[in-house]
């Protein structure tokens, strides 16, 4: 099973944090947006593994626009 | 009271006129990015409309409220919910103690939304405004935007609780959002035949400029001009090497559009009082609310030429709809 974390204000990509492969708690900052000359966090809503990194360092995000893909099934 | 869960992108408590006074010691004046919608949301709940209520800048805020109030919503819908049930935006709304109020992300049009309480948001004067100068760290709420936890009072309302409950704009009044936001405005101080040329002024007037990610409430930064020829001078002079540079001078703030290097900058309300970029033309005071609800990378601003004799008519328009003639 996948989830898919997802822009949650537009701005453009300061950070990728995780990286592929990368096990991911909930919670965890996964990437940074730059909004307003803010830093806002990524936070990711579900437990898993990253299995493909969307997005790199520039990209410009609307609201919703898709960042990372975890696969859920892999928790241990 | 409130007790902030989650503070959400940017929220702060502002005013309206804000901190006015100062400019000449380098303070901004601050007050809600969108006066209007603001001044809305206290007409709803039997406040002054310059009360200070709540800036929800992006969204995602969330309060859980210690006593019995009533609210408004107003600005951008971002879908508020009070114990995860919609409620309507525009109208006044009874709220228990224990009661939470959610709001999601900003709407399909425009960037902020107000929340105004009965009574208002009690914290202290200073020098004359309860608004936050984000960018002074002072004003507001200790100077700075909510963070979860953060416990906010409330004023005592005028008027009985039960008496404000249900109260609703006029749909006429209720002002309608765009992507391509019209501003009016009057050119100078720095503008044709001395600093810029007619052709960069025609531009100016014409072109709707994407409002870029890295705005905020001190500027509103537009995309390049390009492709024109804008500079009337081949440099700044005594000013500098670029012929956006000036030699210092103050700015005719808030609504001064700065031209720094190639970029149109529009210098909103925790904006700066002076610097040596040149200034082609200043929004009215009227129309500067909408610039706060652009929508960072999506939303565009166009300059609409106005008058000064226009502006002061239109203050005057605008000023009558913030009274009990507007609700239903």
């Amino acid at each position: 099973m996948e989830a898919t974390i997802n822009a949650h204000m537009p701005g453009l990509v300061a950070r990728v944090v995780a990286i592929e492969g990368e096990q991911i708690a909930k919670g965890q900052t996964v990437a940074v947006i730059n909004c307003m000359k803010n830093e806002l966090a990524v936070i990711s809503e579900y437990e898993g593994k990253v299995k493909q990194v969307l997005v790199k360092e520039w990209d410009e995000m609307d609201v919703g626009s898709p960042m990372i893909i975890l696969d859920l099934g892999e928790v241990k | 009271m409130l007790r902030v869960i989650n503070s959400g992108i940017e929220t702060l408590v502002e005013d309206w006129p804000g901190r006015l006074g100062y400019l000449g010691k380098g303070m901004a004046t601050a007050g809600a990015m969108d006066n209007v919608a603001l001044r809305f949301a206290n007409l709803l709940v039997g406040n002054p409309p310059g009360e200070a209520g709540l800036e929800v800048a992006g969204g995602y805020f969330e309060a859980e409220f210690g006593v019995d109030a009533v609210i408004s919503v107003t600005g951008t819908d971002m879908k508020p919910a009070i114990n995860n049930e919609a409620v309507p935006m525009w109208e006044s709304i009874k709220i228990s103690k224990g009661d939470i109020l959610k709001l999601s992300h900003f709407g399909e049009f425009s960037f902020r939304a107000y929340i105004g309480v009965a009574g208002g948001i009690d914290v202290p004067f200073y020098l004359g405004s309860k608004s936050t100068c984000l960018f002074g760290s002072y004003g507001g709420f200790e100077g700075r935007k909510l963070q979860r936890g953060d416990v906010l009072p409330f004023g005592r309302s005028s008027k009985e609780l039960d008496s404000l409950a249900g109260r609703k704009l006029k749909k006429e009044v209720i002002p309608e959002y765009a992507r391509e936001w019209h501003l009016r405005a009057i050119p100078g101080t720095n503008t044709s035949p001395d600093y810029v040329t007619e052709e960069g002024m025609d531009y100016l007037f014409t072109h709707a400029f994407k409002i870029l990610h890295t705005s905020n409430r001190s500027a509103y930064r537009l995309e390049e001009i390009k492709d024109v020829n804008f500079f009337a001078r081949k440099d700044g002079g005594d000013g500098g090497s670029h012929p956006s540079n000036i030699v210092d001078h103050a700015y005719a703030m808030p609504g001064a559009l700065n031209i720094c290097g190639n970029t149109p900058v529009l210098l909103v309300l925790d904006g700066p009082t002076l610097g040596g970029y040149m200034c082609a033309l200043s929004v009215i005071k009227t129309d500067l609310w909408k610039i706060g609800q652009g929508i960072p990378g999506k939303d565009f601003a166009k300059f609409i030429p106005s008058t000064q004799e226009e502006a002061v008519e239109a203050t005057q328009k605008q000023g009558a709809l913030f009274c009990e003639e507007s609700l239903e």
